[in-house]
């Protein structure tokens, strides 16, 4: 017997997505998490449309120019316009962030649950984890991306590296509960494939902390992203990132304080942005703390 | 003084002398206070405290008031004798009689005699980072207690103004750390401050050196040499690399002076009267190097489009935030050397039209143009940013390859790898046109592939036998220059330094003079 056979199942799933999205508008801080996050990646992906300037000309007659009509935001030392370099620098940011939750996201899924499902691979494939684990995330972040020279695309593979371990823990943990559960057997004695079984029972029943994981995995991301910029080992210059903005800024910052300003404010407000998701998501997908909401 | 009638240089070095008496940075005689520990902050750590073993700046802050040279340049970049008494040239011009100064002290309280100073040279030949300035000197003769002579293959007029150099200068140390390797000796010199401790990433500490032996010929301190006074107790050396620091460091009152400080904070701490700044506008030259080895800058119609496209003014502007000169030459205005107009229909034209039709006569095809520069000089890396905007303007696909100092320095070396160099020249200038030239010569070029014809104009200004020769010499050089491109000029540039304002006497310097300075 196939379960996807009965059209009845796919009317439940229907109805339980349409009531978990409702209790995630309900949930006051997803809602306002979700409207901070979305309008920065609204303006971020208007860029083209927003910027005034492009983010790379110099006008040495601007240079540390203050906000104006010109310039909202102001401009650098290098006359460039602030607010068309927070925009482009703020694309940078989130655009390192969707491919790093992606890098994460794949390889954390896939190294978790290998190592709970093949009981023979857990070891090596966790001891290694643990090893890489044992750096400080940003730090081991900073190690590689020195290594590997400066460049948007080894900003990512660092920070890919950095952040899997835990991602692939927590799948790990979550696969290791739900194989052992009844339905599980019961695909198995159905006689599914394993590749049926991993993908249509076990990983669609263990995402959930997933979800959450990479939702701080995105904030954590565009904070990294901003130190390893800041220290000089993010996209190389001209380019705009919100790190090196700031980084550019700090010798300035008495001077010309929006120079820092601007680019600190976006980081802040898409990180907390994204951590009210986050905290909505895991208040809403854990029927332990919905229940408690419930009863409050 | 006995020296050599028909020497040239002999006038010079005792015109230097009596120049030096009157017009020595005399301070005011009431106001000195002895006393106090100043903190200097500057931004790296010396690579050495051996003296003649490197050409750091920031070495040469804290070595140039440990030791002392034979010669040195006074305030105004003429040679000038410190350890030495005079020189006596002989008329064929291949024999140097220097007797030396008596009664002088190392920091070890012995007194300093021949033996020392022939040790110290000889090991500066092996040692020395710039050893090539003996080149011509055949060798060096203990003749007499307090006298050294030294003998030339062939006259060598530039001789005493190369040799007084302070790039890696010629200190003179005891005998007994002669033998010793580079960095390994103890740092005995016989300056007015004496070696305390040094901490990596910390600090360096000098105490006064109470039998410092004043150089009694002058009224006050000239240049790298002249009658120096310490009044301080201790100096501290304070390694800081980030700007900002700094600037807050000298604003907390934790450190007295500061080594360079942003214009802009210049300009805010200007009206304040708890500090004082001191700006310096012929600081260095800011330029552009090409690598003529590799394309396309190995075609020199595509180094004529990069000379037509770039505009200085901005360059330069933004990349010392506005403390610069335009300036086409490569001596500063008004100097002996200076060239005039020579190159200067060619400089800041920033002609986008112009340099789009030279790369297509030069057959360009958008091959990538990768500008070298580093993120720990602010000049470089800012000057880069400007250039391949304006490069890009032009139709040039150029990319920045922005790495640290060091790395920086390791690609240039090779013959691959870049197209473009940003570099400030601080101290060449300084040392005058061989200072310049030198570094465009030779298999060690700048820019890499020699240029036969800089190479034998190079040969002229070293042996030409008078100033008017070499002043000619020098205004080919300039012509060449700007037919090969292997170097742009960009820009003078200037730099600026604070100290609180409870710091006397303190005038800025190639290095810091910490002695002649007191708090008031």
């Amino acid at each position: 017997m196939d379960a996807d056979a009965l059209p009845s199942a796919t009317s439940v799933r229907l109805r339980q997505a349409g009531r978990f999205m409702l209790r995630l508008l309900e949930h006051r801080s997803f809602l306002i998490g979700s409207v901070l996050f979305f309008a920065i990646v609204a303006c971020a992906g208007l860029a083209d449309v927003l910027a005034s300037d492009d983010p790379n000309r110099n006008d040495y007659a601007a240079i540390l120019a203050g906000p104006s009509a010109e310039h909202r935001f102001g401009a650098d030392a290098f006359g460039r316009d602030i607010l068309s370099r927070v925009l482009y620098g703020a694309r940078a940011s989130l655009r390192i962030g969707v491919f790093v939750v992606l890098g994460t996201g794949v390889a954390g899924v896939f190294i978790g649950t290998v190592a709970a499902y093949v009981p023979a691979l857990d070891g090596l494939f966790m001891r290694t984890m643990d090893g890489l684990m044992a750096f400080p995330g940003v730090l081991l972040a900073i190690a590689l991306s020195s290594a590997l020279g400066p460049s948007e695309f080894n900003v990512i593979l660092a920070l890919t590296v950095a952040f899997m371990p835990r991602t692939a823990r927590i799948v790990r943990a979550s696969v290791l509960v739900v194989k052992e559960l009844p339905f599980v057997e019961s695909a198995v004695a159905i006689g599914a494939g394993h590749a049926r079984i991993i993908l249509r029972y076990i990983l669609a029943n263990s995402l959930s902390p997933l979800i959450v994981q990479l939702t701080f995995v995105f904030a954590v991301t565009v904070l990294a992203e901003a130190i390893l910029s800041y220290i000089g080992v993010g996209p190389p210059p001209p380019a705009p990132s919100l790190g090196n903005i700031i980084a550019e800024g700090r010798n300035y910052i008495r001077e010309a304080p929006w120079i820092a300003f601007f680019p600190g404010v976006v980081i802040a407000a898409t990180v907390l942005g994204l951590n009210l998701m986050g905290d909505g998501l895991r208040d809403v997908i854990d029927p332990r703390l919905r229940k408690l909401r419930e009863a409050g | 003084m006995r020296i050599c009638q028909r020497s040239v240089l002999f006038r010079r070095i005792a015109l230097a002398v009596a120049l030096g008496a009157a017009t020595a940075l005399a301070s005011p005689a009431s106001a000195q206070k002895a006393g106090g520990d100043v903190v200097f902050a500057q931004s790296s750590n010396p690579p050495s405290l051996d003296g003649m073993v490197t050409s750091s700046q920031a070495s040469r802050n804290i070595t140039m008031n440990m030791y002392e040279t034979l010669f040195g340049f006074d305030e105004n970049i003429r040679p000038m004798p410190i350890l030495a008494e005079s020189v006596e040239i002989s008329p064929d011009g291949l024999t140097y009689r220097i007797p030396l100064r008596k009664g002088v002290k190392f920091h070890n309280g012995k007194e300093m005699t021949a033996k020392d100073v022939k040790a110290s040279l000889e090991r500066y030949r092996k040692h020395g980072a710039t050893a090539g300035l003996l080149n011509p000197v055949t060798s060096i003769d203990i003749t007499g207690d307090y006298e050294v002579t030294f003998r030339f293959a062939k006259p060598t007029p530039t001789f005493i103004e190369a040799f007084a150099s302070p790039r890696a200068p010629a200190v003179i140390i005891p005998e007994e750390e002669t033998g010793k390797d580079p960095g390994k000796i103890n740092f005995i010199g016989t300056g007015p401050y004496k070696f305390v401790e040094y901490v990596p990433d910390s600090h360096v500490k000098l105490a006064k050196f109470a039998d410092y032996a004043q150089d009694n010929r002058y009224k006050g301190p000239d240049g790298f040499g002249g009658k120096k006074t310490a009044y301080f107790d201790t100096i501290t050396f304070r390694v800081m690399p980030e700007t900002g620091a700094r600037t807050a460091a000298l604003e907390a009152g934790e450190i007295q002076i500061n080594e360079q400080i942003p214009i802009p904070t210049a300009r805010r701490l200007k009206g304040d009267p708890k500090f004082a700044i001191y700006e310096n506008k012929t600081w260095g030259f800011l330029t552009f190097i090409i690598n003529l080895k590799q394309a396309p800058g190995d075609n020199p119609k595509f180094r004529e489009a990069v000379q037509v496209a770039l505009k200085m003014e901005p360059i330069v502007g933004i990349a010392t935030e506005g403390l610069f000169s335009l300036n086409h030459g490569w001596q500063y205005p008004g100097t002996t050397y200076d060239a005039g107009d020579i190159g200067k229909q060619w400089y800041n034209l920033g002609d986008a039209a112009r340099a789009k039709a030279l790369l297509a006569e030069a057959g360009y095809k958008g091959e990538p143009f990768s500008i070298l520069t580093d993120s720990n000089i602010p000049e470089h890396n800012k000057s880069a940013v400007v250039i391949a905007e304006q490069l890009k303007a032009a139709g040039i696909n150029a990319v920045i390859n922005q790495v640290d100092w060091p790395t920086a320095l390791k690609i240039r070396l090779q013959d691959t790898g870049w197209n473009g160099w940003t570099l400030v020249m601080g101290i060449e200038p300084y040392l005058g046109p061989v200072g310049v030239v030198a570094t465009l010569v030779g298999n060690t070029a700048h820019f890499r592939q020699p240029d036969p014809q800089l190479d034998a104009l190079y040969e002229e200004l070293i042996s030409g036998k008078t100033v008017e020769a070499r002043q000619e010499t020098f205004r080919k050089i300039q012509a060449r220059l700007y037919e090969l491109r292997g170097i742009i000029k960009i820009g003078d540039v200037g730099i600026a330094q604070a100290a609180r304002s409870n710091v006397k006497g303190f005038t800025p310097f190639r290095f810091p003079r910490l002695y002649n300075v007191w708090f008031e």
